[in-house]
């Protein structure tokens, strides 16, 4: 594959500008989670309009995640882990929705752009201090950098400071990964060839979604517990 | 030759990636074989160990690609 080919592949992937408001470049990420969030908060709401003791029909759809996260973070913090679960399940539910709009067709996904993964990380590893700086008060917090020994210090400190990379950059890779898989495909073979790596797809979508959500519980929880 | 090395640093950190969730996934099971009651924390931990497992490749994807654009 030459220069030109590539330039093709990675056109069909790059977020381009849609347009300029000021200085200020408007991607079509933002777009795309603009469209995403405009089919989140009316499906949000139809779904849970009439809520009933006894679930039927589509209120079994938000009433099966939320129960799902609702057993991970009573298993890993116990009770007081319950109020943790808008976040969490948030997290989950419109991180899912943007991993799988790609199959919106003409459509790049957001979480192809290393820029919104990056921004979902660092909120959510500001949020987890913040949690944490709560919880122990800002003395136990400083405290928990020293823990076992002194020495540890450097150490700690890198490990609070990579979580957000590592977490954006696996979001982001997985994505981006599967869409040049497909893309390329696509290009040397348009029919049929590309159907079971979008499949595999689906599955990542899911999958990294989840791996998002379940990091966040164990970073909250590993910061209230403690060492 | 250029494309070799991108090539081989994909493949390489893929390989060994593989591997290592090969292995991963053969203990889980004999785990839950054994004790299928645990299946659940045993599911939820091996996704977590394959997901760091399947982090390295992608850094490793993410650097290849970087590559292919430079060259």
């Amino acid at each position: 594959m030459d220069l030109h080919a590539l330039q093709e592949v990675l056109e069909h992937i790059r977020p381009s500008v849609v347009f300029y408001l000021g200085p200020v470049r408007i991607t079509t990420t933002v777009v795309n989670t603009w469209i995403i969030m405009a089919i989140l908060l009316p499906l949000a709401y139809l779904l849970t309009r009439r809520l009933g003791t006894v679930p039927r029909g589509a209120q079994h759809l938000p009433e099966m995640v939320a129960e799902f996260f609702h057993n991970l973070l009573e298993e890993t913090m116990g009770k007081e882990g319950r109020k943790y679960l808008p976040l969490v399940g948030t997290l989950f539910i419109f991180i899912l929705f943007l991993n799988l709009s790609w199959f919106i067709p003409n459509m790049k996904p957001p979480t192809t752009d290393l820029s919104s993964t990056l921004a979902f990380a660092v909120v959510t590893i500001v949020l987890v201090q913040l949690i944490g700086i709560k919880k122990k008060g800002l003395k136990g917090y400083i405290k928990h950098y020293f823990q076992p020994t002194p020495f540890m210090f450097p150490l700690n400190l890198l490990e609070e400071l990579v979580k957000p990379v590592s977490l954006s950059l696996r979001l982001f890779a997985n994505m981006f990964g599967e869409k040049t898989v497909v893309t390329v495909l696509f290009l040397m073979v348009p029919v049929f060839c590309p159907i079971p790596v979008m499949f595999l797809g689906i599955i990542m979508g899911v999958i990294q979604a989840f791996v998002f959500s379940l990091l966040t519980v164990i970073y909250i929880a590993n910061l209230i517990k403690g060492h | 030759m250029e494309f070799l090395s991108v090539a081989l640093a994909v493949v390489v950190a893929a390989l060994s990636s593989a591997f290592s969730q090969g292995i991963a996934t053969k203990a889980a099971m004999e785990g839950i074989a054994r004790q299928p009651e645990a299946s659940g924390d045993i599911r939820t931990t091996l996704i977590l160990a394959l997901a760091f497992m399947e982090a390295l490749t992608l850094f490793s994807f993410v650097v290849a690609i970087l590559l292919w654009t430079k060259i």
